[in-house]
């Protein structure tokens, strides 16, 4: 379903020269739970970040369900983004201006879904993540652990072919993210393929698969 | 659009939304009654004067002098000043159309002091007055040289013709196609004048006076030391005449003092200075208030773009193109500039009827209304353009920063 | 303490630099605003101005209705704004109030005595001997002329500096002749600069006209038949012609003044009116019922609308226009500092306080209001110079000045504005919770 041949990134200013990944090559299957880990520093977030087509790669093949993404324009890529990946972030990134329902609202707006569609799988995200009923809630009344959720259900809400969650616990104590890393078990159980970048040992080990980078390489991949 | 999520998102900082509505109201206020005054006052000014205004100018001769002959003076300026070349016509006169300076009286068609006059401005002239003034005789005849007299100072005296301006004639004889030719009216209570002729259009002394239009032509020469000329030139002639028929007057006779020569361009410049100085003052107004408020729209949507810059990498992530980031900015500027011109012209009445009643400002013209609206709309619109490119240009991948 | 103010004034000036743009808009606002409102305000001011407040309450204007049954003067609004030859000379005559003066304008040319200098055009005021003590104008030289003069008809004269100067240069002419229009006048005295703002005192002419040249007794206009200038108003035909005929008619053409010096002497001057017009309407005249006034300076100014409509209109405007220019920099300032919840956040967090951080907010709004009211008094400064170029006519200049007053009310209007726009932007910046910007954006 996605899959990445050689891919390489470097980052220049006018003095360094920082070879983010190096020939980095990863085949992800339907259903899929990957956990990429590693230091920090070690090229997880370009990883990341080509991954979710937030940014792009200097040579190398990626193939996003039967796509090549390397020479898409911007609006392109946003397409496909919005329709294929379900971002999953450490801060949440939620509005904080707009309520619950809203915020799950952003994605499927842009998708140019009809208001009825589009309550209706906000609706069915939100009973996914177990907060329905928070819908006019605004992010900052809720705790860290519910704001999660809300950002996994905005992540659900438009059937993306997978999910892509940066360190999807970080900000939360470790009840909450236990309740969180439950959430997205469940969801993959379900069917969802889920991309997971973390440097969290304990964690990476809920997942399928361990993807281990360290200085743009993959150093090893380990099925759990 | 996603107008819904941009309304309830601003809820959460009405301060905000309500500066920038309450001043685009106030912007918007502001404009269209600044212009409705201005476009009141050029309408005024663009009235004509029925004069010729291209080619007359006018001076005045006062005589200070223990034996200063004040008819034989007279006599003798206008045959010389007939005389030059260049010079279509000459009159003596004793008041300038838009002036500043004149005699106001009242004609009635029914004698008596009982009866309310119409007000009117006099011009005493002589049979080249028609001519020199360069107004059009529309009906009825010119004075002939035979009913020219001379009057007397302080005489109670008056001539027994006239000419009427045509809205003279028509206020006096409402309803008559002749304008009155023929018919008599009565100057100073009851003295009684034929109506020989009418003008078309000729303007009194005052431009700020209502009664402006209303004007007369009565056949006599002014007894009076002091004296005006009005001379209309032959066309392209008239600078060249004037420091000529100035040095002639002065030369001519050393117990006079020629002074005060201007074009008839330079009186009507003068005239309406007041009105011009306002356009002016409220044009300028009107283009700085709409430059700081849209600069301020475009500076607080800056600001915006900033403080907004991980949320919009995040909209970015979750699908939106540049377009829509654009559009988001556009659409909540539409927003807010909607609602401020709506309330804008809700206080635009109000002030305007304030100004009515206190000030005789006029109505505003309808169109004016949604003319400021869409203008100001557009031009917010073109100002939130700028900050809302840099926020299209947040590259996505903000979102994964964590700082 | 200090410390703390000057590491804030740091911190302002830093943040101020960060967006010169947009810090230059919101200073370029205020100073806008108050430019446009500060220059109206002085124009409105100047026309309103009280031009000789020691006596304003002392001088009375004095109005008789003699006009026509039928058509009442102005509407009937107020009686008529000058007065007939007949109850001038009867009103002087009577000397019943403390000083009284009647007087009108006239135009005269003046003969220098060298061959070689033209003769030039003067403003003339025709007046009575009082004029001087009523009014306090004050003199270089000499003195007036006393009643004897008026009474005879003497050719004596008054000259202004300007026209002192032009004739005689810088000696005392006093005693000296002046020629005007073919007769002889003896100079009595020379006066300082007088140019009461606005001219009160001959509602004829407009409140920013400037002063006479030469002042002479008002008998002469009669006596010499001396042309006259200012306004004429007849509401009947003369009876006969010449002269007399418009002596003897209800055509008004002269201002009347009195000193009165308490309401009691005002309250009876009045009553005198009353007596003499209700005596006149025995001869036929005074058709109308009794509209006899004596009014005080001011109150016979705002009567007579001594601000122009155009003057107030541009006011109410630019008050609006200094609406809209605070609001552009609240808005401005208040999005910039809502920017920074998170740098607050952090301030807060590393310890410091809500009135350190309001101090220092406050500092920059500060800054931004202050400057912005600095610019402003230039603004003003530009805003009148713009005005004036409008006109071409120099009496303009004479409302277009900023005086002392002005530039206070323009300090005060500034530092408010800058209070104003300051104080809510930085309550809310400095309102935020430090927790609320830590864990997330």
């Amino acid at each position: 379903m996605l899959t990445m041949t050689n891919v390489s990134k470097t980052y220049r200013t006018d003095t360094v020269q920082t070879q983010a990944l190096r020939e980095f090559s990863l085949h992800i299957h339907e259903g899929d739970f990957v956990a990429v880990t590693g230091p920090s520093g070690s090229g997880k977030t370009t990883f990341l970040n080509i991954t979710g087509l937030l940014e792009t790669f200097d040579s190398g093949k990626y193939d996003l369900d039967g796509r090549d993404v390397a020479n898409l324009s911007d609006h392109e890529l946003s397409r496909l983004r919005n329709e294929k990946i379900g971002f999953i972030f450490q801060n949440f990134n939620l509005i904080p201006d707009l309520n619950v329902f809203d915020n799950i609202d952003v994605p499927l707006r842009y998708r140019g879904f009809t208001a009825a569609e589009r309550k209706q799988r906000i609706d069915e995200a939100l009973k996914r993540v177990g907060l329905s009923g928070r819908a006019k809630h605004l992010p900052s009344q809720l705790s860290g652990g519910q704001q999660q959720r809300v950002g996994i259900a905005r992540a659900l809400a438009g059937s993306p072919r997978f999910l892509l969650a940066d360190e999807p616990t970080g900000n939360l104590d470790s009840q909450m993210a236990q309740g969180v890393m439950e959430l997205l078990e469940e969801i993959n159980a379900a069917g969802t393929t889920i991309i997971m970048v973390t440097h969290d040992p304990d964690l990476a080990k809920r997942a399928k698969r361990e993807v281990h980078v360290r200085d743009g390489l993959i150093q090893g991949t380990d099925g759990n | 659009m996603e107008f819904g999520p941009i309304w309830r998102a601003a809820l959460r900082n009405k301060t905000g939304i309500v500066l920038i509505v309450l001043q685009v109201a106030f912007t918007m206020a502001l404009v269209i009654n600044a212009i409705a005054i201005a476009e009141e006052r050029a309408r005024l000014m663009a009235r004509p004067s029925g004069v010729d205004e291209a080619n007359i100018f006018h001076l005045n001769s006062s005589g200070f002098a223990a034996d200063f002959d004040a008819k034989l003076t007279i006599e003798e300026d206008l045959r010389q000043i007939r005389g030059m070349p260049g010079v279509q016509a000459a009159v003596q006169i004793n008041s300038i159309p838009l002036g500043g300076s004149g005699w106001g009286m009242g004609l009635k068609t029914t004698p008596g002091p009982e009866i309310e006059g119409v007000p009117t401005t006099v011009y005493f002239v002589d049979e080249q007055g028609v001519d020199a003034l360069g107004v059009e005789l529309i009906t009825g005849e010119d004075f002939a040289a035979s009913d020219i007299s001379w009057r007397m100072p302080a005489t109670s005296e008056w001539s027994n013709k006239t000419i009427l301006s045509k809205d003279l004639a028509a206020a006096l004889f409402p309803n008559d196609p002749t304008y009155g030719v023929g018919k008599i009216v009565y100057i100073a209570d009851t003295q009684p004048m034929t109506v020989v002729g009418v003008v078309d259009e000729l303007q009194g002394p005052w431009s700020g006076w209502d009664n402006v239009e209303h004007t007369m032509l009565v056949p006599e020469h002014l007894w009076n030391k002091s004296t005006a000329y009005l001379i209309r030139a032959e066309p392209g002639a008239r600078d060249a005449l004037m420091p000529r028929i100035e040095t002639l007057l002065a030369d001519r006779e050393q117990g006079r003092i020629v002074r005060d020569m201007r074009t008839m361009e330079e009186t009507r410049k003068n005239s309406y200075e007041l009105n011009q100085a306002l356009i002016n003052i409220l044009g300028t107004t009107i283009a700085i208030l709409v430059a700081i408020t849209t600069l301020g729209v475009a500076g607080l949507t800056s600001f915006n773009v900033t403080r907004r810059t991980k949320q919009i990498g995040t909209r970015r992530a979750l699908g939106a193109t540049r377009t829509d980031i654009l559009r988001y900015f556009l659409a909540e500027n539409l927003l807010f500039t909607v609602i401020g011109v709506t309330l804008g012209a809700v206080l635009a009445i109000g002030i305007n009827i304030l100004l009515v009643e206190a000030f005789s400002v006029p109505r505003f013209s309808w169109y004016l209304l949604p003319a400021t609206m869409l203008a100001l709309i557009v031009v917010s619109q073109l100002a939130v353009l700028f900050p809302a490119r840099r926020a299209a240009a947040v590259p996505p991948a903000v979102a994964t920063r964590t700082v | 303490m200090l410390r703390l103010f000057e590491y804030n004034l740091k911190l302002a000036v830093k943040n101020i630099r960060r967006n010169p743009i947009l810090s230059a808009l919101m200073v370029a606002a205020i100073g806008i605003g108050i430019g446009a409102s500060m220059s109206m305000v002085t124009v409105n001011y100047r026309f309103s101005l009280n031009p000789i407040p020691q006596k304003s309450d002392v001088l009375h204007y004095i109005r008789l209705d003699n006009w026509s049954a039928d058509f009442p003067f102005n509407e009937g609004r107020n009686p008529p704004n000058q007065m007939t030859y007949l109850d001038a000379t009867a009103l002087l005559r009577a000397k019943h109030a403390y000083r009284q003066v009647a007087m009108s304008r006239s135009t005269l040319a003046v003969e220098p005595e060298g061959r070689d200098e033209r003769p030039f055009f003067v403003d003339v005021r025709a007046t009575t001997a009082d004029f001087f003590a009523m009014f306090d104008v004050p003199f270089r030289y000499g003195t007036g002329w006393g009643a004897d003069a008026d009474d005879a008809a003497e050719q004596v004269a008054v000259l202004n500096t300007t026209t002192t100067e032009r004739l005689f240069g810088d000696d005392n002419p006093v005693g000296r002749t002046v020629r005007l229009s073919g007769q002889d006048y003896r100079i009595v005295g020379v006066i300082e600069d007088w140019e009461p703002m606005p001219k009160f005192y001959d509602s004829s002419n407009g409140p920013t006209n400037s002063g006479e040249d030469i002042f002479i007794p008002w008998s002469l206009v009669v006596a010499k038949e001396l042309p006259r200038a200012g306004n004429t108003n007849c509401w009947k035909p003369l009876e006969g012609s010449g002269l007399q005929a418009f002596l003897n008619s209800e055509c008004i053409w002269i201002q009347f003044w009195a000193e009165l010096r308490n309401s009691a002497e005002r309250e009876e001057y009045v009553n005198f009116l009353n007596a003499y017009v209700t005596e006149q309407k025995a001869l036929g005249r005074f058709p109308r019922p009794l509209d006899n006034r004596a009014t005080p300076v001011m109150e016979y100014l705002r009567e007579q609308g001594a601000v122009p409509d155009e003057a107030r209109v541009l006011l109410g405007l630019s008050l609006l226009f200094l609406v809209v220019c605070l609001l552009n920099t609240i808005g401005l300032l208040l999005a910039k500092f809502l920017g920074k919840a998170t740098e607050i956040g952090i301030r807060r967090a590393l310890g410091a306080s809500r009135r350190v951080l309001f101090q220092q907010y406050l500092v920059e709004a500060g800054i931004i209001g202050f400057t912005g009211g600095i610019l402003g008094l230039g603004f003003t400064w530009l805003g009148l110079e713009g005005i004036e170029m409008q006109f071409a006519d120099e009496e303009a200049s004479r409302i277009l000045v900023m005086d002392w007053n002005m530039a206070l009310l323009a300090v005060a209007l500034a530092i408010i504005a800058s209070l104003v726009t300051a104080i809510y932007p930085t309550w809310r910046a400095c309102s935020v919770q430090p927790a609320a910007y830590l864990s997330s954006n």
